[in-house]
């Protein structure tokens, strides 16, 4: 079972709310290469992992990565406090703020919710590790993206160290893919 | 043919085989869990191992990041974690495991000192107070000017 720890694993303070920047980094709460998507993909894959060592990494890696969404969702909440409606107007957040107002929601940046089909789960050691890899990789590009398109520095701070974490996944993925 | 594993490896690298199975997937296995950059700057920039630490563009670490109890508390946990997933992967690595035992302790210890400064981390925590605080203020996603609790 899970203990929550009422703390985050890096510190997310954005001193100025922007409802434009939220709009872009919700892809990483609900969107296919998010962080929803990781947890539940890695914590999902375990049942089937033949090997200790690799429950324990699918365990700890879709655990730390539950953590990673609730450092997005905190990332969303703090651009989006204290909105008002000319804000929203301004961010052209309309569409998201008539369904889900000032709330988190698992979704895309392109506006789709949350799809279950982004999570793979095959069943297969080889095809997991495989896919778990491509998954970090591609959180990855998602974090440079969202780098090249922020200019708040509190965002980039946090953004920055979310992407090393993906680096750091990867090379954990690999690790146990060696010819015996 | 017979293969040979590269054992000159910087921390930077790891070794492959000269040769190994074709379709399979490998990248290098990180020789050693040193060195290491130190616990404030490890949370920094999201990694204890200067050999995966692989920014993007410039966008590095500026060194400003904020101090005290959860500062200091966010350090020691990310370092036992970080120690944790190498161990994972290298689980006969004994000096490894001695690090995470001693950094798992301060991490107990830096708990403690948050927990009676600002209250709980876990509901247990809660315990040594005389009422619910567990359902106080601040949760970790508010926002506060000061940086909240520490």
């Amino acid at each position: 079972m899970f203990v929550y720890e009422k703390k985050l694993q890096y510190p997310v303070r954005i001193q100025n709310p922007n409802p434009a920047l939220a709009k872009f980094i919700i892809s990483q709460y609900g969107g296919p290469d998010g962080e929803l998507g990781a947890s539940i993909r890695y914590l999902s894959q375990r049942y089937s992992m033949p090997y200790p060592e690799l429950r324990a990494i699918l365990t700890d890696i879709g655990t730390e990565e539950l953590g990673h969404l609730e450092m997005v969702g905190t990332i969303l909440h703090q651009l989006t406090r204290n909105m008002s409606v000319e804000d929203v107007k301004a961010a052209g957040l309309e569409a998201y703020f008539v369904d889900h107002t000032a709330g988190v929601y698992a979704q895309a940046a392109s506006g789709f919710p949350y799809s279950a089909a982004s999570f793979a789960v095959k069943g297969d050691v080889i095809a997991d590790l495989t896919e778990d890899m491509g998954a970090e990789q591609k959180a990855r590009v998602t974090y440079d993206n969202i780098l090249r398109m922020s200019d708040d520095p509190d965002v980039i701070d946090v953004i920055r160290f979310l992407r090393e974490r993906e680096v750091v996944h990867f090379q954990r993925f690999g690790e146990p893919l060696q010819p015996a | 043919m017979a293969c040979k594993v590269n054992e000159s490896c910087t921390y930077k690298e790891g070794p492959l085989p000269s040769c190994a199975p074709l379709a399979v997937g490998t990248i290098p296995v990180q020789t050693s869990a040193e060195p290491v950059y130190n616990r404030e700057e490890a949370l920094e920039k999201g990694t204890l191992f200067p050999g995966l630490d692989l920014p993007f563009m410039d966008y590095v670490a500026t060194g400003m990041m904020e101090s005290g109890p959860k500062a200091e508390l966010m350090a020691l946990d990310f370092v036992a974690h970080e120690l944790a997933l190498y161990l994972d992967t290298h689980p006969d690595d004994a000096e490894a495991f001695e690090t995470w035992k001693s950094f798992t302790a301060l991490a107990e210890e830096g708990r403690r000192r948050y927990v009676d400064l600002y209250g709980p981390v876990t509901k247990g925590d809660t315990a040594q107070f005389d009422s619910w605080k567990w359902a106080c203020c601040p949760w970790p996603w508010e926002y506060t000017k000061n940086g909240g609790n520490g």
